[in-house]
C-alpha cells in the first residue's frame, strides 16, 4: 500500500511539471504581450518616463514626470480637473447605460416572443435581429449616419410631404442607435438561447399553478434564464463602453465618448500619458461591469454543481 | 389494420367494485367526443370518458396512443379540435390552464430550480392571493402529507428524484384541485422507488378522496393503483374496466395483448389437440396446466426452455406446431422432457373483438 502511494507520488510529480510546462506558452504570451504593456502604461501614467517608457516619453507632449519613488497622480488630477473630460465620462456612462437598456429590452422582447408565441413571424424577427452581425461596423455606422443625418433618408422622406423630421446625425442619440444596432445580434443570440433552454414543462407547471403569461415570465422564465441575460448585459455594456467606430463616425465633436478621446489624445494631441489616464478610467468602469460577469459565472458554476 | 372499438363507458365493472361508471351528470370529469389532430395526423379520436368523484382512472396505452395528448387537453395545454371537457359540471374546454380547477404532476416533475421546496409549493397559493400565514400553514400540511417537511428550505436540485416527485405532488395537492392529473409521474424513478412512491400516491389519493386521472404506459402501475383503467390504442379508448376485470375479461385482442402476458394462436384448442382456423385463440400463461400423464383434453408438448422469474417459473413449450408459454410454481420441469398440457381457460377473438 505504502509502496503504491510512493510510486503514485513519484509518477505524479513529473506529470504536474509537464502540465505546468504545457500551460506555460499561453501564460507567457499574456504576461509578455498584455501584462507587461499594461504595467508599463500604468507606470507611465504615474510619471515613470524612464526605461522602456523612454521612447514614448521622448516625443510625448505635456507629460507629468514622477518626483517620488511610486510616482505622481498629476496626470490624473489634470484630467479630472478638465470639465470636458468629466462631461465625456458622463456621456460615455450615459450612452452605455441607455444602449444596454435598449438592447436588453429588445433582445428580451424578441426572445420571449419566440419562446412563448413562436411561429414564423417571431422566427423572422429573431433572424432579422441577428443580421447586423454580418454587416461591418464601419459600414453600419455610415449607413446610420446617412439615414438619420440632416440630409439623410428620414428627413428627405418627411420633406416630400412637407414635414420637418428631427436631424439625428452627429448626436449622442445617434451613438445610442449605432450601439444598439451593433450590440443587438449577440444579445439576441445569448438571451434567446437562455430563454429557449427553459424547459416547456416548467412553463406549463407555472401556468397550471395559475400564473398568466406575464407572471410566468417574471417568476419562472426570467429567473431561470438569469445567468445568460446577465452575461449578455455585461458583454453589451463593456462593448459599448469601449467602443470607438460608432461614436467616432456618428457622434458629435463635443461631448465625445472616451474611446474617441483616447484616439485624439494619443494621436491628434500627442499626449499619450493623458490617453493612458482615459484608458485606465475606462478599465475601472469596465471592472465594475466585469464583477457582475464574474458573479454570474460563479453562480452558474454553483448551480451546475447541484 | 387493427379494428377500432367505439367506447361507451364500460359495462364490465365487476359487482362490488369501488367505482362504477358514473352517470355523466354525477361525474367529476366528463370527456365528450374529444378529437385532436397534430401535424395532420389524428392523435385522439372520438374519446368519451366519465370519471366519478374520488375515483382514480388510469389512461394506459403504448407510446403514441394519445394518452398524454388527452391529459394535456384536460389540463388546458392543448385545445381539442372537437368535443368538450366538463369538470364538476362546468364546461372548461375554452379555459386556459391557469383558470382550470385541475393541477398536474409532470413526468419531469417540472419544479422551479431557483425556488426552494417551500416556495415551489407556495407558488400556486401566492398566485391565488392567499395570506402569508395561511400559505405557511397549507404548505407545511402539504409537505407533511408527502413526508418532506425537513426539506422545506432545500432547492430541488439538492434532493433525490423520489423526493422531487413528492414535492411536485405536494405542489399539486396544495391547490386542493377538483381534479389531479398525473403524467407518467413515476417513469423517471428506479424500479424499487417506483413501487414505493406509487403506493404513497394511491394512499394519499384515497385519503383525500381526490378525483385523479393518471397517464402511464406501465401496466403494473396501472393495475396496482387504479380504480378503473382506460386502455387506449390509436387515439381511441378500447376498454374501461376495473383492473381485475380488465385482465380477466379483455374486450378486444389489443387489450388482452397489452395487459399481461398472452399466448396467441390462429385456431382453436379442442379435446386433445389444436385445430388451425381463422379465429384467434388467446390463452393466459397461467391458464395452461402441465401434467406428467395424459388426461382429459390434454395434448403432448415438449419443454423447450425454463425461465425462472423468482416467485414463478415460465415454461416455454412446443407442440401441435405451436410455441406456448406457461407459468407455474413448484417443481421445475426438465428441459427436453415430454409433458401434457391442458388449456384451462381461453378467449377467442375475431377481427380483434372478443367472441367468447
Amino acid at each position: 500500500m505504502r509502496r503504491t502511494r510512493v510510486a503514485a507520488r513519484s509518477s505524479g510529480q513529473p506529470r504536474a511539471v509537464l502540465g505546468f510546462v504545457m500551460a506555460l506558452p499561453p501564460l507567457l504570451l499574456i504576461a509578455v504581450f498584455a501584462g507587461l504593456p499594461i504595467v508599463l502604461a500604468v507606470g507611465y501614467s504615474l510619471g515613470h518616463t524612464g526605461g522602456l517608457n523612454s521612447v514614448t516619453a521622448s516625443y510625448a507632449q505635456h507629460q507629468h514626470v514622477a518626483t517620488s519613488g511610486w510616482g505622481t497622480f498629476a496626470a490624473y488630477r489634470e484630467m479630472l480637473a478638465t470639465g470636458r473630460f468629466r462631461t465625456d465620462v458622463a456621456v460615455t456612462v450615459l450612452v452605455t447605460l441607455l444602449s444596454t437598456a435598449v438592447v436588453l429590452v429588445l433582445a428580451l422582447g424578441i426572445a420571449l416572443n419566440l419562446r412563448l408565441r413562436g411561429g414564423r413571424v417571431a422566427g423572422a424577427i429573431a433572424a432579422l435581429g441577428v443580421i447586423p452581425l454580418f454587416i461591418p461596423v464601419v459600414i453600419a455606422s455610415w449607413a446610420i449616419l446617412t439615414f438619420y443625418s440632416t440630409d439623410g433618408f428620414i428627413r428627405s422622406v418627411f420633406a416630400q410631404v412637407g414635414l420637418d423630421a428631427p436631424a439625428l446625425g452627429f448626436k449622442v442619440v445617434t451613438i445610442v442607435i449605432g450601439s444598439v444596432w451593433t450590440s443587438l445580434p449577440f444579445a439576441v443570440l445569448m438571451v434567446s438561447s437562455g430563454i429557449q433552454s427553459v424547459p416547456d414543462a416548467v412553463i406549463d407547471a407555472a401556468r397550471d399553478s395559475g400564473a398568466g403569461l406575464l407572471r410566468t415570465t417574471r417568476s419562472v422564465i426570467l429567473p431561470m434564464a438569469f445567468i445568460p441575460i446577465v452575461i449578455a448585459t455585461t458583454f453589451t455594456a463593456i462593448g459599448v463602453l469601449g467602443s470607438f467606430t460608432v461614436p467616432y463616425f456618428t457622434g458629435p465633436n463635443s461631448p465625445r465618448m472616451l474611446g474617441v478621446d483616447i484616439q485624439n489624445y494619443f494621436a491628434a494631441y500627442n499626449q499619450p500619458q493623458q490617453a493612458i489616464v482615459i484608458a485606465v478610467t475606462i478599465f475601472v468602469l469596465a471592472s465594475g461591469i466585469a464583477v457582475l460577469y464574474i458573479w454570474a459565472n460563479f453562480r452558474s458554476a454553483n448551480s451546475k454543481d447541484l | 389494420m387493427r379494428p377500432t372499438v367505439t367506447h361507451t363507458p364500460s359495462t364490465t365493472t365487476p359487482a362490488g367494485a369501488a367505482f362504477s361508471p358514473p352517470a355523466a351528470a354525477d361525474a367529476a370529469l366528463v370527456l365528450q367526443g374529444l378529437n385532436k389532430e397534430l401535424g395532420g395526423r389524428p392523435i385522439v379520436t372520438d374519446l368519451d370518458l366519465a370519471v366519478a368523484r374520488g375515483e382514480l382512472v388510469c389512461l394506459l396505452g403504448p407510446s403514441g396512443c394519445g394518452k398524454t395528448t388527452t391529459l394535456r387537453m384536460v389540463a388546458g395545454f392543448l385545445a381539442p379540435d372537437r368535443g368538450a371537457i366538463v369538470v364538476d359540471g362546468k364546461d372548461v374546454t375554452g379555459l386556459p390552464p391557469e383558470r382550470r380547477p385541475s393541477a398536474m404532476v409532470f413526468q419531469s416533475y417540472a419544479l422551479w430550480p431557483h425556488m426552494t421546496v417551500f416556495k415551489n409549493v407556495a407558488f400556486p397559493l401566492r398566485l391565488k392571493g392567499v395570506g402569508k400565514a395561511q400559505i405557511a400553514e397549507r404548505v407545511e400540511a402539504a409537505l407533511e402529507l408527502v413526508n418532506l417537511t425537513h426539506h422545506m428550505g432545500s432547492r430541488p436540485g439538492r434532493i433525490s428524484g423520489g423526493e422531487q416527485q413528492r414535492v411536485a405532488l405536494a405542489r399539486a395537492l396544495v391547490q386542493e384541485p377538483a381534479l389531479l392529473l398525473l403524467d407518467e409521474p413515476l417513469s423517471n424513478l428506479d424500479a424499487r422507488l417506483r413501487v414505493k412512491v406509487r403506493e404513497e400516491i394511491r394512499e394519499i389519493q384515497q385519503r383525500l378522496g381526490i378525483t385523479t386521472l393518471l397517464v402511464t404506459h406501465d401496466q403494473d402501475e396501472a393495475l396496482s393503483v387504479s380504480d378503473r383503467i382506460a386502455v387506449m390504442n390509436d387515439g381511441r379508448i378500447e376498454q374501461v374496466s376495473a383492473p381485475t376485470q380488465l385482465y380477466a375479461e379483455p374486450e378486444t385482442e389489443f387489450v388482452a395483448t397489452f395487459v399481461g402476458s398472452l399466448n396467441r394462436v390462429s385456431g382453436t384448442f379442442s379435446d386433445g389437440g389444436f385445430v388451425p382456423g381463422p379465429e384467434v385463440t388467446a390463452v393466459r400463461p397461467e391458464d395452461i396446466s402441465l401434467h406428467d400423464h395424459p388426461g382429459s383434453a390434454t395434448f403432448p408438448v415438449r419443454v423447450d426452455r425454463v425461465v425462472p422469474h423468482g416467485s414463478f417459473i415460465e415454461v416455454v413449450l412446443s407442440g401441435e406446431g405451436q410455441t406456448l408459454r406457461a407459468f407455474r410454481s413448484g417443481t421445475v420441469p426438465v428441459v427436453g422432457s415430454q409433458v401434457h398440457a391442458r388449456v384451462e381457460r381461453s378467449m377467442a377473438f375475431v377481427d380483434g373483438r372478443r367472441v367468447s
